[in-house]
C-alpha cells in the first residue's frame, strides 16, 4: 500500500511518548507529529482514537475504572457509576477540575464473580455498593 | 494461468483479484467496499466465494488468483451468507424503504420529498438513482431485516463547502478514506474511534476546510451510499440528459460528464473514460461548472452606447454598429486581445479578423510570461529547437521529481496525482517554493526559496554537479566548457543568504538529483514570470541536462498551448499585450477589441472599446459596445491542453439568452465589414481552414479523435542537447525603507474569462479567495493584523485592497497575492498598474507597504 505506512510504527511510538509526557495527546502535538512524520492529522487522529491507551484530554492522577460488563451491570454497576459521577461532579470519560480523578467505564474485567468491580490505579475493589464509594474516594483524596 | 469460475475455464495473466477477473468476464459477484481504482479492503464481506481446497469463504476482492483455482460464486450457502451479511449492514442503515413492498411505486415521489433534515429512508435520500446499496438489496432480494435496527443519530455535517456528510447512512466501506489517501494524497478523512463507535471523520471532528481537504469530490463520487452528497443537487431532482465535454478551467482538460435538466446544468463529474483524468477532477471541474455557465453575471443581450448609456439592442443593431465603428479605426491604431480560454478555432478566427479586417498586427493573448512562451523564447535565443509536448502519464514513472514555481495540487491537480503515484512508488520529490505547500508532506526535501532567486539556486546546483561529475566518466555534452566557464565567473559566494537555503539543503538536493536515472523537472510561472525568466529557464535547462531529466513546462490556461501555436504562426511585429495596454494609456491606440479579460481601463484613452465577453465586468463602463459571448458549454471546438494534446469539447446546452459563440460573432462582424472569407457555418468549417494555415495543427482530425486516437500537435523535436552559457545578472528584488515588504504575485487560474471564480462561488472563496493577501505569522503579530482583516497594499505606483490571510510558513517580510485579471480593480494586483504592465518591470515581486483599511 502507501509508502507511508511504514511510519505507523513510529507514529505509535511518538504518541506513547506524548502520552507519557502530558498524560494525554494535546492538539498541538498532533500537528507537530503530522509535520514530522508527514502523516495527515486526520490519519493520526484515526490511529490514536483506535487505542484506548491514548487520551485526548488530560487525565487525573487517579484513574477510576468502573466495570460495566453484563455481570457487574446487573449487580448495580449503573448506580455505582451514577454515584461516582455525583461525588466527583464529572461525567464518565472526564477528569475533575483539580486533575485528581478521571472516571472511565470498561467492559468486563474478567472477574465477574467478585462484581461489581471498581479499579483505581490498577487496584481492584470487589463487591462494591454505593456505600463503599466514599471510602474508596477518601483513600485517594487524602493520599497526596 | 488457468482458473475456473463457476465451471468456466478462464485464462488469466498477472496479479489479479478473483473479483476483478469475474467482473471482466461478466460473472456477477455482489460487492460494496471494493472499487476498481482503489486497493482492496475486504471490509464488507459481500463478495465472499468458495474456493476448492480453501477453508472458509474468502472475500474475492482481496483474494488473488492462483493457477488452477476452482472458484464458485453462487452456491446457495454463499447466497444465504451474503444475505445475512447484508442484513447486518442494513440493521445500521435506514432500511424501511429498502425492504418496502411498495418501493416501485414510490419512484416518482423521490425527488420531491427531500427537503428534510434526517434521511430515514430512500425516499428522502438525495442519492437515489445511483445507490449501490439499493442495487445489492435488489440483487440479493432482501425483504426483511431480522436484526434490530439502530439509527446512529449522528449530526449531519453541513458546514463545509459543496457537499454534506451524513454518516448515519455510512456503511464504513472505506472507499472515501482510501480515495482520499491513495489517489488524492489528502488524507483529510480517516476512520476514527473503534468498535461500535467507529466512524469516518477528521481530526477532532474539525470541518473539512481545516483538515486539508482539496474538495475534489472524489470521495463523493466513490461513495456507494447517500452519506456524501453534493449539496447543489439535493433539491434538483433527477437529470433528464447527460453530455460529455472538456473542462476549460485549467491546462489539464479533464473530460467531464455533465448532468442536465431542462437545458440547465445540474452537476459535472469527471468521466472515467477521460484519457487524461481517468475519473478524477478537481474542485473547479467537479463543483463550479454550473456556477460558471449559469452565473448571474452572464451578459445575455447585446449592448451599445447611446447617449452615454449602454442600451440593449438586437444583434443586427449591435453588429451594424460595431462594424461601422471599426471601419474607422483600421491599422496600427487598433488592437485586439483574446483570452487563452477560447477555442483554437475562435482564436484563429480572431487573428484572421484582425489581420484581414482590422488590418492590424496588434493581436495578443496573455501568455508572454507563461512557462511555455518563456521556455520557447529561451530556446530560440540560444538557437535550440525544443519540443513543448509531453505526456502527463510519463510523470508517474519518474524516480526523482523537482518541482519549482507552482503549487500543482491547486493549479494542475491531475499532474499532482501523477506526481503522487511516483512518490508512492518510491520516487523522491524535491519542492522549491516560498511557502510550504500542502504537497510538501510528500517531499523528500523542501527548499524554502526566496522568490526571484531561483537562478542562483539552480546555478549553484549545477556547480555542485560539475564537481561530482568530474569524478564520474560521462559522455560529454556539447557546450560544457563554455557553460563551465560561465559558472566559474558567476559569483555565488552568498548564495545561501540570497536564496534562504542552507548549504546542507543544497547539498542534499544535488545528491538526490544526481543519483537518478529518470528525473522529471516541473516548472511553472514562479520560475518564468520574472523579467529574467528566460535566464532562469536556461539555468534549469542546464541542470536538467546534467541530471538527464525531462522538462515539463506547466502552462496555466486550458488553451494556452493552442493560442500560443496560432500566435507564433503569425506576425510578431505588432504590439504585445503589455504594449497594447501602454499604448491604450498613452493615447497612441485609438480602438481596442477585447475578447478576453483586461485590467481596469480607467487610465486608457480610447475612442472605441468593444467588449466580447460572457460576464459583466468593470470595463463595461468604458465600452461602446458589448457583444455577449457564450461559454464553452454552449458551443464546440478544440483545445490543446498543457501536454500539447488535442481535445474536442462539445456543445452541452443551447446558448443562454441571446449569447452567441465567439466564432459566430466574429464571422458575422467580418461579413458585415465586407469580408467574403468568413462563411463558416460551424466550428469544424473553421478547423478545416485552420489546419491548412497553422502547420503544427495539420494532423488535427475529429474523426481520428473520436476513434480514440490520441493526437498531439506536431512539432519539430530535434533532440538537441547543448548547454547554454549562463549570463551573470544582478537580478533580485530589493525592498526599501518606504516599501519594506516584497509582494509575490501568484498567477491565479481561478478565473474564467472575466469571471473571478472565488467571487462567484462562496465555496471556492472559503477554500481560497482571490482577495487574500498572504502575510507571514511574524509580520502579522508584529503589525497586530488579524486573520480576515481588511488591508491595502501600496506600491510606488498603485494600490489594491484585500483580506489578511496568515500563512505560517511564509518568511518574514514577504507578502503574497493572487494576480487575476478578472478581479475587480479595487482588489486586483493589477491595481498596481501601470507598473505591472511595463515590460521592463518585473512581474515577480513588488516592493510594497501595508496599510490598514477601515
Ligand atoms: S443510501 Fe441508498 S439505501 Fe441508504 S437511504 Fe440512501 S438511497 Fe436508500
Ligand atoms: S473532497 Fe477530495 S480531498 Fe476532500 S475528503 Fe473528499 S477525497 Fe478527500
Ligand atoms: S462515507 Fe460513503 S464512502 Fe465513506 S465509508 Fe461511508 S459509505 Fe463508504
Ligand atoms: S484539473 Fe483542470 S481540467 Fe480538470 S477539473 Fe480541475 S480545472 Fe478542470
Ligand atoms: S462484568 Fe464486571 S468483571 Fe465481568
Ligand atoms: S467487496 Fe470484497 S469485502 Fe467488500
Amino acid at each position: 500500500m502507501s509508502g507511508l505506512n511504514k511510519d505507523h510504527g513510529k507514529l505509535i511510538h511518538m504518541l506513547h511518548d506524548t502520552q507519557k509526557k502530558f498524560g494525554y495527546i494535546p492538539a498541538h502535538s498532533i500537528s507537530q507529529i503530522s509535520g514530522e512524520l508527514k502523516i495527515s492529522e486526520s490519519e493520526i487522529f484515526g490511529v490514536l482514537t483506535f487505542y484506548k491507551a491514548f487520551a485526548l484530554e488530560p487525565r487525573g492522577r487517579h484513574l477510576i475504572t468502573i466495570c460495566m460488563g453484563t455481570a457487574c451491570h446487573v449487580r448495580g454497576g449503573v448506580q455505582i457509576v451514577e454515584e461516582m459521577e455525583r461525588k466527583l461532579n464529572i461525567k464518565v470519560g472526564k477528569t475533575t477540575a483539580n486533575r485528581k480523578f478521571t472516571l472511565e467505564t470498561v467492559n468486563c474485567l474478567g472477574c465477574c464473580a467478585i462484581g461489581p468491580v471498581v479499579v483505581v490505579n490498577g487496584k481492584y475493589y470487589s463487591n462494591i455498593t454505593i456505600k463503599k464509594v466514599d471510602a474508596i474516594l477518601k483513600e485517594y483524596q487524602e493520599s497526596e | 494461468m488457468i482458473i475456473i469460475i463457476d465451471g468456466k475455464k478462464i485464462e488469466v495473466e498477472g496479479k489479479r483479484t478473483v473479483l476483478e477477473v469475474a467482473r471482466e468476464k461478466d460473472i456477477f459477484i455482489p460487492s460494496l467496499c471494493d472499487h476498481p481504482q482503489l486497493t482492496p479492503f475486504g471490509g464488507c464481506r459481500l463478495c465472499i466465494v468458495e474456493i476448492k481446497e480453501k477453508r472458509g469463504y474468502p472475500p474475492s476482492c482481496s483474494t488473488y488468483v492462483e493457477n488452477g483455482m476452482e472458484i464458485k460464486t453462487k452456491t446457495p450457502r454463499l447466497q444465504e451468507l451474503r444475505r445475512e451479511i447484508l442484513e447486518l449492514i442494513l440493521s445500521e442503515h435506514p432500511n424501511a424503504c429498502l425492504i418496502c413492498s411498495e418501493k416501485e411505486n414510490c419512484d416518482e415521489y423521490k425527488s420531491t420529498i427531500r427537503k428534510v433534515g434526517e434521511v430515514t429512508g430512500c425516499v428522502l435520500c438525495s442519492n437515489n438513482g445511483r445507490c449501490e446499496l439499493q442495487d445489492v438489496v435488489e440483487t440479493l432480494k432482501i425483504d426483511k431485516v431480522k436484526f434490530p435496527s439502530v439509527y446512529r443519530d449522528l449530526d449531519v455535517k453541513k458546514g463545509d463547502p459543496f457537499f454534506d456528510r451524513d454518516y448515519n447512512l455510512c456503511i464504513l466501506c472505506g472507499r472515501c478514506v482510501r480515495v482520499c489517501q491513495e489517489v488524492r494524497g489528502a488524507s483529510a478523512v480517516s476512520f476514527v474511534y473503534r468498535g461500535s463507535e467507529a466512524v469516518v471523520g477528521t481530526v477532532f471532528d474539525l470541518p473539512l476546510l481545516e483538515s486539508g481537504c482539496q474538495f475534489c469530490g472524489a470521495c463523493v463520487d466513490v461513495c456507494p451510499t447517500g452519506s456524501l452528497t453534493e449539496r447543489g443537487i439535493r433539491y434538483e431532482g433527477l437529470p433528464d440528459e447527460r453530455a460529455k465535454t472538456i473542462c476549460p478551467l485549467c491546462s489539464i482538460g479533464c473530460e467531464l460528464k455533465i448532468d442536465l435538466k431542462r437545458q440547465k446544468i445540474l452537476s459535472s463529474k469527471p468521466s472515467d473514460e477521460g484519457a487524461v483524468n481517468e475519473g478524477q477532477a478537481c474542485v473547479k471541474g467537479r463543483f463550479l461548472i454550473k456556477d460558471v455557465v449559469h452565473s448571474p453575471r452572464r451578459i445575455l443581450k447585446p449592448l451599445i452606447r447611446v447617449n452615454k448609456k449602454l442600451e440593449e439592442v438586437s444583434w443586427e443593431g449591435a453588429l451594424d454598429f460595431v462594424a461601422q465603428k471599426l471601419k474607422k479605426f483600421k491599422g496600427k491604431k487598433t488592437a485586439l486581445i483574446a483570452s487563452p480560454q477560447v477555442s483554437c478555432e475562435e482564436y484563429f478566427l480572431l487573428h484572421k479578423f484582425a489581420s484581414e479586417e482590422l488590418k492590424t498586427e496588434n493581436v495578443d493573448s496573455s501568455y508572454r510570461f507563461s512557462p511555455l512562451a518563456v521556455f520557447d523564447k529561451m530556446a530560440k535565443e540560444n538557437g535550440l529547437e525544443l519540443g513543448l509536448n509531453f505526456e502527463i502519464k510519463d510523470i508517474s514513472r519518474a524516480k526523482t521529481l523537482f518541482l519549482i514555481g507552482e503549487d500543482i495540487s491547486k493549479s494542475h491537480p491531475i499532474i499532482w496525482l501523477e506526481v503522487l503515484k511516483a512518490v508512492k512508488g518510491g520516487a523522491k520529490l524535491i519542492v522549491a517554493s516560498p511557502e510550504e505547500l500542502s504537497l510538501s508532506r510528500y517531499s523528500a526535501l523542501w527548499l524554502q526559496i526566496k522568490p526571484g532567486t531561483e537562478f542562483y539556486l539552480l546555478s549553484f546546483l549545477s556547480k555542485l554537479f560539475l564537481q561530482k561529475e568530474q569524478e564520474a566518466d560521462h559522455p560529454r555534452i556539447e557546450g560544457l566548457d563554455s557553460f563551465e566557464d560561465s559558472l566559474d565567473k558567476l559569483d555565488l559566494s552568498n548564495v545561501f543568504e540570497m536564496t534562504g537555503i542552507t548549504r546542507e539543503e543544497l547539498k542534499e538536493a544535488s545528491e538526490l538529483l544526481l543519483d537518478t536515472e529518470n528525473a522529471a523537472f516541473l516548472f511553472g510561472m514562479g520560475l518564468t514570470q520574472h523579467s529574467w525568466g528566460s535566464r532562469n529557464v536556461a539555468a534549469l535547462w542546464n541542470l536538467a541536462l546534467q541530471a538527464q531529466a525531462q522538462l515539463f513546462p506547466l502552462g496555466l490556461e486550458n488553451n494556452l498551448r493552442g493560442v500560443f501555436e496560432i500566435g507564433r504562426n503569425s506576425s510578431d511585429k505588432g504590439l504585445n499585450l503589455n504594449q497594447i495596454f501602454q499604448a491604450a494609456s498613452s493615447g497612441e491606440l485609438k480602438a481596442l477589441y477585447l475578447a478576453g479579460p483586461a485590467p481596469y481601463l480607467k487610465k486608457a484613452n480610447l475612442e472605441l472599446l468593444v467588449i466580447q465577453d460572457s460576464f459583466v465586468n468593470e470595463n463595461f463602463e468604458f465600452a461602446d459596445a458589448v457583444l455577449p459571448a457564450s461559454t464553452f458549454a454552449e458551443t464546440e471546438g478544440t483545445f490543446i491542453n498543457g501536454e500539447g494534446r488535442l481535445q474536442k469539447f462539445n456543445k452541452v446546452i443551447d446558448p443562454l439568452g441571446e449569447a452567441k459563440p465567439d466564432w459566430w460573432i466574429i464571422s458575422q462582424l467580418a461579413r458585415r465589414m465586407g469580408n467574403k472569407g468568413f462563411h463558416f457555418k460551424n466550428p469544424s468549417d473553421i478547423t478545416k481552414e485552420m489546419i491548412k494555415i497553422v502547420p503544427s495543427f495539420s494532423n488535427i482530425s475529429y474523426a481520428e479523435l473520436e476513434k480514440g486516437q490520441k493526437i498531439f500537435i506536431q512539432e519539430e523535436t530535434k533532440k538537441e542537447r547543448s548547454f547554454i552559457p549562463l549570463k551573470y545578472s544582478d537580478s533580485h528584488y530589493k525592498k526599501s525603507k518606504e516599501y519594506p515588504f516584497l509582494m509575490f504575485l501568484d498567477y491565479s487560474l481561478d478565473y474564467y474569462r472575466s469571471l473571478s471564480l472565488s467571487q462567484e462561488s462562496r465555496g471556492l472563496k472559503a477554500i481560497r479567495d482571490s482577495r487574500w493577501i498572504k502575510v507571514s505569522l511574524e509580520d502579522a503579530e508584529e503589525l497586530n493584523l488579524k486573520e480576515g482583516e481588511n488591508i491595502a497594499v501600496e506600491s510606488s505606483s498603485g494600490k489594491f485592497k484585500g483580506f489578511v490571510k496568515i500563512v505560517k510558513s511564509l518568511p518574514k517580510g514577504i507578502l503574497g497575492a493572487s494576480f487575476l485579471l478578472s478581479e475587480d480593480s479595487d482588489f486586483s494586483v493589477s491595481g498596481l498598474i501601470p507598473s505591472v504592465f511595463q515590460e521592463s518591470h518585473s512581474l515577480g515581486m513588488l516592493p510594497v507597504k501595508i496599510k490598514r483599511e477601515k
